[in-house]
């Protein structure tokens, strides 16, 4: 949902919509945007004709940003934790995913 | 690029996404490349969500792991059946409100949506599997050399041509 980073991690076609996070077909409900998302979206993979393509879809949101809601009910575990511990965003923007990323039960 | 996703997110995550920008895929390979096989009218296509979807019969993402220890994220993967709908699903991602797609899966798996592609000529066929991961992995590399490859042995047996990845 953030093309750019889909991007930069090496997909070799990326198909960009500006549609929130967890409805990238569109609203529930709305079969019709779904499908042509769906159907935009092969396009684009047939149209696409060397790595790192990005096409842009031509799709609306229906709603002003500032009525979009997506976040959960909860803040993620991660929102959390560096909401409570600012030092640790810092660390983690300086260039550095912790090990504790890399193992289940952290140490 | 037009398109700024970044409109969504907190200024927090935002400085947390450009930083993985920056990073880079932790490879100096060239972007791989293979073209379609055949014209999409005469493919198979399969589909892979990031919204760490599994059917009500599975056994369900570790959120808890990641409530004890928010770096990490579950690495495993599940496969969802082209049948599936809102009824057959657990969603386990904890950083996107889930609701949208528990009320109507093609929001984020679009089985009903490629299917009727299929019926229109578009499309080839619908694979019978389809997948889903948990997207939040700051750390892939355990991802990458189990559940990769497993997805990717599974939809050769299936004749897949084409995957359409479906991140939330």
């Amino acid at each position: 949902m953030i093309p750019e980073l889909t991007s930069a991690m090496g997909a070799p076609r990326v198909a960009a919509i500006d549609f929130p996070f967890g409805r990238p077909l569109g609203q529930p409900g709305d079969a019709s945007t779904q499908r042509e998302v769906l159907r935009a979206t092969l396009e684009a993979l047939v149209n696409a004709a060397a790595p790192s393509t990005v096409t842009e879809l031509p799709f609306a949101w229906p709603e002003p940003v500032g009525d979009v809601h997506w976040h959960p009910k909860e803040p993620s575990p991660i929102a959390r934790l560096l909401a409570q511990k600012p030092a640790l965003f810092k660390a983690l923007i300086a260039g550095g995913i912790p090990v504790a990323a890399s193992h289940r039960v952290a140490n | 690029m037009t398109i700024d996703s970044f409109k969504y997110l907190s200024p927090t995550s935002t400085a947390i996404i450009r930083t993985l920008i920056a990073m880079g895929p932790g490879t100096e390979e060239p972007i791989p490349w293979t073209p379609l096989a055949r014209p999409l009218s005469a493919a198979t296509v399969t589909l892979v969500s990031t919204a760490a979807l599994s059917t009500k019969t599975d056994m369900l993402f570790d959120t808890e792991s990641e409530r004890a220890n928010p770096w990490w994220g579950d690495p495993s993967y599940r496969i969802i059946p082209r049948t599936a709908t809102e009824g057959d699903i657990v969603a386990s991602h904890l950083h996107i409100d889930n609701a949208y797609l528990l009320r109507d899966l093609d929001v984020a798996l679009p089985l009903r949506r490629l299917d009727e592609l299929v019926r229109a000529g578009f499309v080839g066929s619908i694979a019978p599997s389809h997948y889903s991961f948990q997207g939040y992995l700051l750390d892939p590399r355990e991802f990458l050399s189990t559940s990769v490859p497993a997805m990717v042995e599974q939809m050769k047996r299936e004749a897949v041509d084409a995957v359409v990845f479906v991140p939330v």
